[in-house]
């Protein structure tokens, strides 16, 4: 059999041919696979289960870290210059605290509801809580710019998470509506910063401002997303302040 | 709820799923708990695979997804350099490696290697390269177009060959 290291250079395919025969593999250990095993029984299925406990206090202290790292160096920029985009940086860091707060079982999210939505004091009288395509996996008051209100995360078929928030809109103003977008019935401010790599979705509803927030900045990714807003504005109601 | 027939034939893919994670964490302990949150996913959105296409393209779209949402944060690590290569001779070994462990010191300078580079490019050569994978399915992974998985493919092999260039001269017979 030739040599690959041979090869390396007389072709674009030496390096791949190099990495499948030096490469190691790593087949699934023992534990894995009967976790796995296990997971996939039909009993089990109707219960959402996270991975075990790396994830809460990980995420939680990396959105932590994260927050310090990287929004600490805009406290002296003057919010006048430019106030959404700090919200949208707000709505950002929120979105990377619900998912720390992600739920063991998603029925505990939909139980649990009635009561967060009391604490976070937004009169909804209906709410997005999930379809076929998105599953609800948490549900927090929460404080956004000094403001309570209630955040919700949710889960797309394809892992992509998504964080919907509701604060008092109060003495936010959003652009004029000419520089939001129509979307389906309604008009939104998007945001796509794909440095960082997340877009914010702002609406105001009933004089609430509401945001959905995810990791999707390409263009058939913000698509999907705005299809996601119109599920999530088209099922939610809020009370009139 | 997934069917028998759904489960049995994502299970077939655990260990390449398992490597997949392995490298894509740059073999970090979480590796084990991503693919068991994959698999979770997998079958908790069962009804929206399509009998008949490739399961094992689905199930590394959503693990390589998975490893995005949760550890965006933690691949925002510094470049060694602009480009993530190495500035200057880098060579992978100070010394010779002993007689008989140069296999082992090969193994060992490809994971690092592959490890340096950034995971746009490292995703790309490990699903084409080594779980071969067609190009369209990476592109459907990557949600980005073929000619951009070729690129980067492309450019994953130049810095591969960059990095490991003290070696292959080394070993070059």
């Amino acid at each position: 059999m030739a040599d690959p290291i041979r090869d390396v250079d007389a072709d674009d395919g030496g390096i791949g041919r190099l990495l499948r025969e030096r490469l190691p593999r790593h087949p699934a250990p023992a534990t894995l696979r009967a976790a796995v095993v296990e997971a996939v029984e039909p009993r089990r299925q109707e219960r959402w289960t996270w991975a075990t406990g790396w994830l809460a206090p990980a995420s939680a202290a990396l959105a932590t870290a994260m927050v310090m790292l990287l929004w600490l160096p805009t406290l002296d920029t003057p919010r006048s210059l430019d106030p959404l985009r700090g919200l949208a940086r707000a709505m950002v860091t929120e979105h990377e605290r619900t998912l720390s707060w992600a739920e063991e079982e998603p029925e505990a999210v939909q139980t649990a509801l009635p009561d967060v939505i009391d604490q976070s004091g937004i009169a909804v009288t209906s709410l997005f809580k999930g379809d076929d395509e998105l599953q609800m996996t948490s549900a927090q008051p929460t404080y956004v710019e000094g403001h309570r209100g209630l955040s919700l995360g949710y889960v797309d078929s394809e892992g992509h998470a998504l964080t919907y928030v509701i604060v008092p809109g109060g003495q936010i103003a959003l652009p004029s509506s000419g520089r939001q977008e129509q979307i389906d019935r309604w008009r939104a401010l998007v945001r796509t910063d794909k440095d960082s790599g997340f877009t914010v979705i702002m609406w105001k509803q009933q004089g609430q401002l509401c945001a959905l927030v995810a990791a999707l900045v390409s263009e058939d990714d913000v698509d999907t997303l705005k299809d996601y807003f119109v599920r999530v504005r088209e099922a939610t109601d809020i009370k009139p302040i | 709820m997934a069917d028998e027939a759904f489960r049995k034939e994502a299970l077939q893919h655990l260990d390449a799923l398992h490597n997949f994670a392995v490298y894509l964490t740059r073999n970090g302990p979480e590796a084990p708990d991503l693919v068991q949150e994959t698999y979770l996913r997998a079958l908790r959105f069962s009804h929206r695979f399509e009998p008949g296409t490739h399961m094992r393209a689905w199930l590394f779209q959503i693990l390589r997804n998975t490893f995005l949402t949760f550890y965006r944060v933690r691949e925002r690590e510094p470049a060694l350099s602009e480009d993530g290569v190495p500035e200057g001779p880098a060579p992978m070994f100070h010394d010779a490696p002993p007689e008989g462990a140069s296999r082992l010191e090969m193994h060992t300078d490809l994971e690092r290697a592959l490890a340096l580079l950034p995971e746009d490019f490292r995703t790309p050569l490990l699903l084409a390269e080594i779980e071969g994978l067609s190009l369209d399915e990476v592109a459907g992974i990557m949600e980005c177009p073929v000619g951009t998985v070729k690129s980067r493919i492309f450019r994953a092999k130049e810095r591969l060959r960059i990095t490991l260039k003290d070696y292959i001269e080394e070993h070059r017979s």
